[in-house]
């Protein structure tokens, strides 16, 4: 088991209810579509996992750690066993491609020739090796995002979080996106991928979470977007 | 090292990052510095200037020409017996003389040939210990005047009052001045901080993203707030290099005297002083400013 929720509920100090109830329990390997409409709790339940935000009330281990009671301290550590994608990239526009991947590595205390040859896994892996020294500027929508993904990963995250990673990008190069994370999943990482793209999911039947108003109405083995 | 490495570089591209921002920073650091330098070394001047005035009090007691040798010898004495008394010396009318003489010679407009009686009286020339006694020591001289022995007496203690009245005027004023720069220049350091915090919030938050220690996500702030504090020693020493040597000689010709031994050990000190003191007020700014701004 490398993800466990039970009974989480997580409320804004305004009231707002943005989870209720949620047991889940995610096993290495696995490969799961977040569906649901906007506000339902997708965002909230991907910042609990990465410890951004703590719940009301239950507990939440990820491999083995309860996040909830861990040390302040003990959060980077966290962190660096998941990698998260977003859909608007997060990169930093006055570095290039490889020195982004390398930042991730650089910050969390790596020496310097295990970055250079992580960087370089991580670069060959998105196959951007020929676009290192471009500027985010210079790079098409896709490209951006398989430099975020290639940031995400340099750290062999055991968890990939990606949130609406294809949102800003065209159908051809959201398939081009979906099928980079098909191989991420290939090797070993677990996915966990907030979308609203229903020809994606419906068509790669995989495990569906279905989120409505903060409470898991449906989670299915080799699901559809809707039921 | 490694870390070291990675942090000292951080910091020195955000203090360039917005180089307006901290060189009027650095150069608040730098006045504060200067003040408190020109503050450090008034007092050290002031106190030494007491110091030397301390050592050249004198009472000189005039004794009537009549006095009887024994009485002069029991009165020199007494005096001898005070624990704030040095030294006692007997200048006799003669010796008194040689000494007019001595000064007439050097200065010409003293037409002394004339002399040929001798004005000057017997003295006893009584130093102190220290200058806070003279006018105890003087008071109880003073009741004697006229009683047979003592013929007059001529004290000075107002200079050294003065002296003690100006030092402690420019302990409290300059410590005050001093405490609000160091408000100031705070504040500045805080606000530059935290501008650079700002400029880096996509950055911090990538970091905090990818699993960044605390530790990777302060310290270079720190840092550059410990650069614009050393920059500023810098700049507030350099200032002073260049000014020290014609205002020590102006205060030469002035004076008279050195006010402040102006030696390599001090300089030293004061040097370390600075810097140290500008680490500090960097780094402390820069802390507060991340832990405001950083939260989370």
């Amino acid at each position: 088991m490398l993800i466990a929720l039970d009974d989480v509920s997580k409320q804004y100090p305004n009231g707002t209810e943005a989870l209720r109830d949620i047991d889940l329990r995610i096993d290495a390997g696995e490969f799961v579509f977040i569906v649901g409409s906007s506000g339902a709790g997708k965002s909230t339940l991907n910042r609990l996992l990465i410890r951004e935000e703590l719940p009301s009330s239950g507990s939440v281990v990820i491999d083995g750690t309860d996040v909830v009671r861990m040390k302040r301290s003990q959060v980077p550590f966290l962190r660096r066993k998941i990698g998260v994608v977003f859909q608007d990239f997060k990169l930093l526009p006055n570095k290039t491609v490889a020195e982004n991947v390398a930042f991730a590595l650089i910050v969390t205390d790596h020496p310097a020739r295990a970055v250079r040859e992580e960087t370089e896994r991580a670069l060959a892996l998105v196959n951007l090796t020929q676009r290192r020294t471009h500027f985010p500027r210079e790079l098409s929508g896709g490209e951006q995002q398989r430099t975020a993904i290639a940031r995400a990963l340099v750290n062999r995250p055991r968890i990939l979080i990606a949130d609406e990673p294809t949102g800003n990008l065209d159908p051809v190069t959201t398939w081009e996106i979906i099928k980079l994370l098909i191989r991420v999943r290939e090797l070993g990482t677990t996915l966990l991928i907030s979308t609203h793209n229903a020809e994606i999911v419906n068509a790669l039947r995989q495990r569906v979470l279905h989120l409505d108003h903060g409470a898991i109405v449906r989670d299915e083995r080799q699901g559809r977007y809707a039921a | 090292m490694r870390r070291i490495g990675y942090v000292v570089a951080a910091a020195w591209q955000g203090f360039w990052r917005n180089p307006v921002m901290s060189v009027a920073s650095t150069l608040t650091v730098a006045v504060m510095l200067l003040l408190f330098a020109f503050f450090v070394m008034t007092d050290r001047g002031l106190q030494a200037a007491v110091g030397i005035l301390e050592s050249k009090v004198e009472l000189v007691v005039y004794l009537e020409d009549d006095a009887k040798p024994t009485d002069v010898l029991e009165l020199r004495r007494r005096i001898e017996n005070d624990p704030a008394v040095e030294a006692v010396a007997y200048i006799s009318k003669e010796q008194a003389l040689e000494r007019l003489k001595e000064i007439a010679r050097r200065r010409p407009e003293l037409a002394l040939e004339d002399v040929t009686t001798n004005p000057l009286p017997n003295s006893l020339e009584v130093k102190l210990a220290s200058a806070q006694e003279t006018r105890r020591v003087s008071g109880m001289l003073r009741e004697e005047v006229g009683k047979g022995v003592i013929y007059d007496l001529v004290d000075n203690p107002t200079v050294v009052d003065k002296l003690l009245t100006i030092t402690r005027v420019l302990s409290i004023g300059g410590l005050a001045v001093l405490g609000m720069m160091l408000f100031v220049a705070l504040f500045v350091i805080v606000n530059t901080i935290r501008i650079a915090v700002h400029a880096r919030r996509d950055e911090i938050e990538i970091m905090k993203l990818v699993g960044a220690t605390d530790w990777f996500v302060r310290w270079p702030f720190i840092v550059e707030g410990m650069l614009v504090g050393v920059f500023g020693a810098i700049v507030a020493l350099a200032a002073i290099a260049a000014v020290a040597g014609p205002v020590a000689s102006s205060l030469v010709g002035f004076l008279d005297i050195v006010p402040v031994s102006l030696g390599p050990n001090f300089i030293a000190q004061l040097a370390a002083g600075l810097i140290g003191f500008a680490l500090l007020v960097g780094g402390a700014g820069a802390t507060f400013s991340v832990r405001t701004h950083l939260a989370k």
